[in-house]
């Protein structure tokens, strides 16, 4: 069936086919400047692997701290001697927090908030717990791990 | 700037972007450049280019379609040069300042 | 587009009609060479395409020396299309200076320079300065043994001026030699000085050439001319260039990316025929050319001081032109200007091959 009048005018047709084509043009810059731009940056890892014999003259009501990925996981022997591992890090703003063996509990100094010996949060502004890790024995290493990640070792 | 002959009432007129080409063509001499980095033996060859086979076929079916891109880009705007040429020609694109206004 | 609204918001707080009349009003003349009209934009266009990239390099480039060689590594390894953006950055740079010595030859020959547009030619000019400048420190950046050596000779050559010579080597490097105070210098001109000048100078000029509109050769000023509107028309024409530009230097960037040497040793010798930039080569060949002393005379001293010269006199090129200025035909410089072209065409050709 052919059309006595043109649906849309001349200059219509050309503008919209000339901007579709550049923003399709342009997208793909886009797309390819934001692959470099956002890099696959260092992810928190799921787990992991310390020497234990680092860790076995730890005193009562201390911590020792490890690496956790970028950030600071505590090793913490408690004062009844029970061991609990968990992230350093504050779930207010993310600063570090810090252990105050004479009143048993976590202080992040950022905002004044506490926790205590078990991570809860006590008081102040931080909303929720610290993290809590666990913790497994394979011979001379010490595991410790995000809770619900299954730990595969690379067979070395 | 070629205008091509006026043949009875059919004009054609080829506009100044066709010229490019030639300047296109020089520009692709230019790789000779290249290999004016001296030949120091390099002991450990850095990769700056993807090694990977199925990265490299990404790489080039990228080129492949943004070329696509840019000639169809090019065709574009060479019909709108054309039509607005056209238009131009006729004295359209100018407004009547004494045209009234729609009330 | 037609958004009569928006119009109307722009209207009631800038004068946007007055504005389109003004954009309206610029008029590009035809004529016979009226390609080289383009040269210019696409020079811009480049240099722009040079900030950009540039700006994505400094995300994850370090300027110390224990550390530059490897993140350069790091960029075009580890980070997604790292190689392809330093490759678009590499071939921009060479892109740009090639199309700079185009528009330079261009309206030398073409004497855009003559009154009364002495002020383009001359920021035109110290923006050629500052170009090859940041090709220079742009490509020290590297830190790697041929960068090095470079760098070194180019600045240990300003050294051979006479007098101020010990001043400009020292300032350029830092110190004594090429070491981490010269990696850190030439970061901080190429990235955030040289920038900054550019920007205000590119300004000028481009302001400068909207305020005298184009030039036409002496040749056609006496002929009737069509002058078409830059807008559209030429704008079209530009963006068609550019896309055509873009293309090709995308092209080069993932056919022909830019090889990383070995890591800088101050204390090695340099690699084997060792030699700078293309854009250098003439300079050193003019150098060779002179012998160890003229007439008891340091050789150097007297070829930096004959470059110098011939350099000077073409940057102050629109004064000495005369018969030009007064829209006259100027034949005298058409062929100083030849030779000028075909000095550094040759120069640089033997640079080259030797």
């Amino acid at each position: 069936m052919k059309l006595k009048y043109s649906l849309i005018t001349r200059r219509t047709f050309l503008n919209t086919l000339f901007g579709g084509w550049l923003v399709a043009f342009f997208s793909g810059t886009f797309f390819a400047l934001m692959k470099f731009a956002f890099p696959t940056l260092g992810k928190e890892p799921d787990f992991v692997v310390l020497d234990r014999k680092d860790f076995t003259d730890l005193v009562n009501n201390s911590i020792k701290r490890f690496a956790w990925g970028g950030t600071v996981g505590f090793y913490f022997k408690k004062a009844d001697g029970t061991i609990l591992a968990l992230k350093g890090v504050c779930s207010h703003m993310e600063c570090n927090v810090d252990y105050k063996p004479a009143e048993k509990r976590f202080y992040c100094s950022c905002h004044q908030g506490w926790f205590d010996e078990n991570g809860k949060n006590i008081k102040g502004p931080p909303p929720k717990p610290l993290e809590i890790f666990v913790i497994t024995e394979e011979g001379e290493k010490l595991i410790i791990a995000k809770k619900g990640v299954k730990v595969e070792l690379p067979k070395a | 700037m070629q205008r091509l002959a006026i043949m009875g009432k059919f004009r054609i007129r080829v506009s100044s972007v066709w010229p490019v080409w030639r300047m296109a063509a020089a520009i692709l001499l230019l790789p000779v450049t290249a290999f004016a980095a001296p030949a120091a033996e390099k002991i450990a060859k850095i990769a700056v280019f993807p090694t990977a086979p199925y990265y490299i076929f990404i790489v080039y079916e990228s080129l492949a379609v943004f070329w696509v891109a840019i000639l169809g880009l090019l065709v574009i705007i060479r019909m709108k040069l054309r039509e607005i040429e056209r238009v131009q020609e006729m004295g359209a694109d100018r407004e009547d300042p004494d045209a009234p206004l729609l009330q | 587009m037609n958004c009569p609204r928006l119009k109307a918001w722009l209207e009631e707080r800038y004068d946007w009609e007055g504005m389109k009349r003004l954009a309206k009003g610029k008029l590009i003349p035809e004529h016979r060479y009226d390609l080289w009209y383009y040269t210019g934009g696409i020079t811009l266009f480049l240099f722009i395409l040079q900030f950009l990239t540039g700006m994505l390099m400094a995300f994850y480039y370090v300027p110390h020396i224990d550390f530059a060689h490897k993140s350069i590594i790091e960029i075009v390894t580890k980070l997604n299309m790292g190689w392809f953006f330093r490759s678009l950055h590499h071939w921009g740079s060479q892109l740009a200076i090639v199309f700079l010595f185009i528009h330079l030859f261009g309206t030398l020959l073409l004497k855009s320079y003559r009154k009364p547009r002495e002020f383009v030619w001359l920021t035109g000019f110290i923006l050629l300065g500052i170009s090859i400048f940041f090709g220079l420190s742009g490509y020290l950046l590297l830190w790697d043994e041929r960068a090095f050596a470079a760098v070194r000779v180019a600045t240990g050559g300003a050294g051979a001026f006479p007098f101020i010579g010990g001043f400009i080597k020292a300032f350029l490097r830092g110190s004594m030699d090429v070491t981490g105070d010269t990696l850190l210098r030439f970061y901080a001109f190429h990235v955030a000085i040289l920038p900054i000048l550019t920007l205000g100078l590119i300004g000028l000029h481009i302001l400068l050439v909207q305020l005298h509109g184009m030039s036409v050769p002496l040749s056609l000023q006496a002929e009737k001319r069509r002058e078409i509107p830059f807008f559209p028309n030429a704008f079209y024409r530009d963006l068609a260039i550019w896309l055509v530009v873009t293309g090709v230097l995308v092209t080069l960037a993932v056919f022909l990316p830019p090889e990383i040497g070995v890591k800088a040793d101050p204390l090695a010798p340099p690699p084997e025929n060792v030699k700078p930039e293309w854009y250098f080569l003439f300079l050193m060949q003019t150098l060779k050319l002179f012998p160890g002393s003229i007439l008891g005379m340091n050789g150097e001293t007297i070829a930096i001081l004959l470059v110098s010269g011939a350099i000077l006199f073409f940057f102050l090129i629109p004064f000495f032109d005369q018969k030009s200025a007064r829209g006259e035909k100027s034949p005298l410089f058409t062929w100083i200007g030849v030779i000028y072209l075909l000095y550094f065409l040759t120069m640089t050709a033997v640079g080259f091959l030797s």
